[in-house]
């Protein structure tokens, strides 16, 4: 029986597909879990208690709030375009678990193991802002359509630091494939600390831009809850709205998860299996983005603008010749 | 230099608060401790012989600011209890929805038959529950009542009157009496 199941895992198309399904019920499941966490980690750090009335400690709430927003009346304004209207939530959701295939959380808990992870890492999250904009769009609200506006032009403003930064890793270790990226780090030492030392801003870039991506605080000029009503979801009620805030954290999560497989050496470790590593890396990435998002105000437009193109892109610029010279100089990517 | 400074500050401050004790306190299970004279609802009260202390003059009706209060009297017929002639109220209505909680109606009782109720929590269902009609108002009686009665009141506000008249009848009543809190009466020269 085994044997059979070890030659079915060989398929690729079935290990995908068995991965592929793992992840996306990992991933849902740990996403609902942690909007409580937020919720709770909020509260506290605001000296408040977050949701303790629904099961121990809270810990139910992500069901009741899934099941409130299950029973919303799904209202579609008269204007919307309602194809569209409805695809955008399904497409958001999709483009942010899409990027859980390439994540490596083990050598053998992959779903996809690309040889150009990196670059469909960055296609993915690059598509995130093409939901935001067709949803607010298609919702012909003039509010939503500014904030889409805005959230395109974070979106694609980020991109190119996020982009420059990731080339640090890739030029150190001299792959596209994000299973390899970590390989290497077990082998030569984790990107964070390793010689020329660049991959430790390259992080900091990295995570600035991801935070960005995903448009939290302080980079949350989309949403932007006490100017905005909530930006490009202002029309959408219910599960559909659900489905924003999920692709949300989702983006949050794995771009977390990405940082810790590509600067923090992912399950690269001792004591204990790689997998807690991994994991245990990645919580610690995403306590501290909560923390960031509950520390900090909101940027104005022109200082987040700012922040992109004054200091995050010549500063990886700067990275980039300085690995390379570094890593020609050593006879190259080891 | 300012900028990392200000970030490592909001760090802390932020972490520093995520290990202090949340200042929540959870309110239908815990319940804070409240003023003395906290207003809530209202109540119609009875005298010592167990009649209606109302005698139905209006007054709360005409000094209520938001017209809350609307009262049916009846005209002076004899006490079954005392004998004497004196007015009551057929019917006493309060509606609490635009009810401002001032106190006016209490200040201004000449029988002290109006006390406001100490009980904080007064939700309804629908809004008939907030319309407090004669009998409510007297079921209210049991309630932990507050000691501001209009005579108390009078007394703390303004004690000389009562040296000068030694023997209202608004201030002797034992009913008020009983429900006046000790600080206002003990300040009352013996």
């Amino acid at each position: 029986m085994t044997d059979t199941l070890e030659e079915l895992m060989l398929n690729p198309v079935i290990r995908a597909l068995f991965w592929g399904l793992v992840m996306v019920t990992a991933v849902m499941t740990v996403t609902a879990w942690t909007t409580w966490f937020e919720r709770k980690f909020a509260g506290r750090m605001q000296s408040r208690m977050g949701p303790t009335l629904v099961g121990p400690a809270g810990l139910l709430q992500p069901l009741a709030d899934a099941a409130k927003l299950l029973q919303k009346e799904d209202l579609i304004p008269d204007s919307a375009d309602r194809f569209l209207f409805n695809l955008a939530p399904i497409l958001t959701v999709g483009f942010a678990l899409g990027v859980a295939a390439v994540v490596p959380f083990t050598p053998d808990i992959l779903a996809a193991d690309l040889d150009v992870g990196v670059l469909w890492l960055l296609a993915l999250s690059g598509l995130m802002v093409f939901p935001t904009w067709l949803g607010s769009w298609a919702s012909n609200n003039k509010y939503s359509l500014i904030s889409a506006m805005r959230a395109v032009a974070q979106g694609i403003s980020y991109e190119v630091p996020m982009v420059l930064a990731i080339m640090v890793p890739v030029i150190m270790t001299g792959t596209l494939s994000l299973s390899d990226i970590v390989a290497d780090q077990v082998k030569n030492g984790w990107l964070i600390y390793r010689m020329p030392f660049t991959g430790f801003f390259a992080f900091l870039v990295f995570f600035l831009a991801g935070l960005a991506e995903a448009n939290r605080i302080p980079f949350d000029i989309p949403e932007a809850e006490s100017e905005l009503v909530a930006g490009p979801t202002t029309e959408y009620t219910g599960m559909k709205f659900g489905l924003f805030y999920m692709a949300e954290y989702i983006h949050t999560l794995l771009s977390s998860a990405i940082c810790a497989a590509v600067f923090f050496g992912g399950w690269d470790g001792p004591f204990a299996p790689g997998l807690h590593w991994m994991l245990a890396k990645s919580v610690l990435l995403f306590v501290f983005l909560t923390w960031v998002r509950w520390s900090f105000l909101r940027f104005r437009s022109d200082q987040l603008m700012d922040i992109c193109w004054k200091y995050a892109v010549p500063a990886t610029l700067a990275l980039i010749p300085i690995t390379a010279l570094y890593t020609v100089w050593h006879g190259g990517a080891r | 230099m300012g900028y990392i400074d200000a970030t490592f500050k909001t760090f802390g401050i932020t972490l520093k608060n995520l290990f202090r004790k949340p200042t929540t306190i959870e309110y239908p299970a815990v319940r804070r401790e409240r003023a003395e004279r906290i207003r809530a609802s209202f109540a119609l009260v009875h005298d010592a012989n167990g009649e209606e202390k109302c005698i139905g003059c209006k007054f709360c009706e005409w000094i209520c600011p938001s017209q809350v209060i609307s009262i049916e009297a009846t005209p002076k017929r004899e006490s079954p209890v005392t004998g004497k002639k004196r007015g009551y109220a057929s019917d006493f209505t309060l509606n609490l929805q635009a009810c401002i909680i001032c106190e006016l109606c209490i200040q201004v009782c000449p029988e002290d038959a109006i006390i406001m109720t100490r009980e904080q929590e007064q939700p309804g269902f629908c809004r008939e529950d907030l319309v407090l009609t004669m009998d409510k108002l007297y079921a209210n009686e049991k309630k932990t009542l507050a000691w501001h009665t209009g005579a108390a009141l009078m007394e703390m506000q303004n004690p000389q009157r009562g040296q000068e008249k030694p023997a209202a009848p608004a201030a002797a009543t034992p009913a008020a009496a009983a429900t006046a809190a000790p600080a206002p009466t003990e300040d009352k020269p013996a």
